[in-house]
């Protein structure tokens, strides 16, 4: 046993061998090691169990994700195919057709069928 | 410690099902896992169950181990934190009991006799150390595992690993130096 140089980088041997030799089991290590293998197959398989517990405890949050997914792609979809607005364009055509002068320079208030008429002989 | 390359050639074949290829690690490793178990949890049937799950967790980690690292290593951190969570669940005092004998003078014993008190008293003074300190000198001297080593095993700075060996062997060289004036 060295007297301190407190932190040394080399092991102890003295204190080492007497620490082993405190630690050390009284049987064989070939003993503990065939007990071990004997939990081999065991343990791997506990292992495989926990996987499948573990992609089982996804199977409901997944099928709930699928769900939403489906919900969330149809409503999607279904905006998607909806026949988009006039554009301000054709909003306005009419106003450019022959109506528009008769609503421009008649002196009496312009008739809702004269309107509604221009409209649609320009769609 | 086993060289590194063996066992990585062992761990690949381990993962390929080689069973065997398992059952060298575990012969190579044995004694140093059922130490280091030891020094955490004092009692030996304590630390071989303990060492039994640290191997079998490293079987089902196998995956994970990276193989540019040295095993050892990689295996004494999961065998320590067995050793730490069997202590914590049964919540076990680490120190053996003192043999009455071995405090109370009585006749002198013969040479074999004497390593044996050695040995118990050592085991107590280990029990009396906080946990990290005594896996740290085990590890260490007894073990031969550098200081940066440890530190990766035990989870903490280098220079926290180098502390407390420092401080564990302080303890023991002190009850070692003892031992031998007293047989003297």
């Amino acid at each position: 046993m060295k007297n301190e140089p407190s932190f040394d980088h080399r092991p102890d041997p003295e204190l080492g061998a007497a620490l082993r030799a405190a630690l050390e089991p009284k049987d064989d290590h070939a003993a503990f090691a065939a007990r071990v293998m004997a939990q081999y197959e065991r343990a791997l398989g506990r292992a495989s169990v926990a996987t499948l517990d573990v992609l089982a405890s996804w199977f409901r949050p997944g099928i709930a994700a699928a769900v939403a997914a489906l919900i969330l792609g149809f409503l999607f979809g279904r905006t998607m195919l909806t026949p988009a607005p006039a554009s301000f364009d054709t909003a306005m055509a009419p106003l450019e057709g022959p109506g528009l002068d008769a609503l421009v320079t008649s002196q009496d208030p312009p008739d809702a069928s004269v309107v509604f008429s221009s409209l649609v002989d320009q769609r | 410690m086993g060289s590194s390359e063996d066992d990585k050639g062992l761990v690949t074949k381990t993962l390929g099902g080689d069973r065997d290829a398992f059952g060298v690690l575990v012969e190579r490793y044995a004694a140093q896992a059922r130490r280091v178990a030891r020094a955490v949890l004092g009692d030996p049937d304590d630390a071989d169950d303990a060492a039994q799950d640290g191997f079998l967790s490293a079987l089902v980690k196998l995956a994970q181990y990276d193989t540019r690292r040295p095993f050892g290593p990689w295996l004494m951190r999961i065998v320590a934190n067995a050793a730490t969570d069997r202590r914590r669940r049964r919540n076990v005092r680490q120190a053996e009991p003192l043999d009455a004998a071995l405090v109370g003078g009585g006749p002198r014993p013969d040479a074999v006799a004497m390593r044996s008190e050695l040995s118990a008293r050592l085991r107590t003074a280990l029990g009396e150390l906080p946990e990290r300190r005594r896996m740290a000198v085990v590890l260490f001297d007894v073990e031969g595992y550098s200081h940066a080593e440890i530190a990766g095993i035990l989870g903490i700075p280098e220079g926290t690993a180098r502390s407390e060996v420092f401080h564990a062997r302080r303890r023991l060289r002190t009850l070692l130096a003892d031992w031998k004036e007293q047989v003297r």
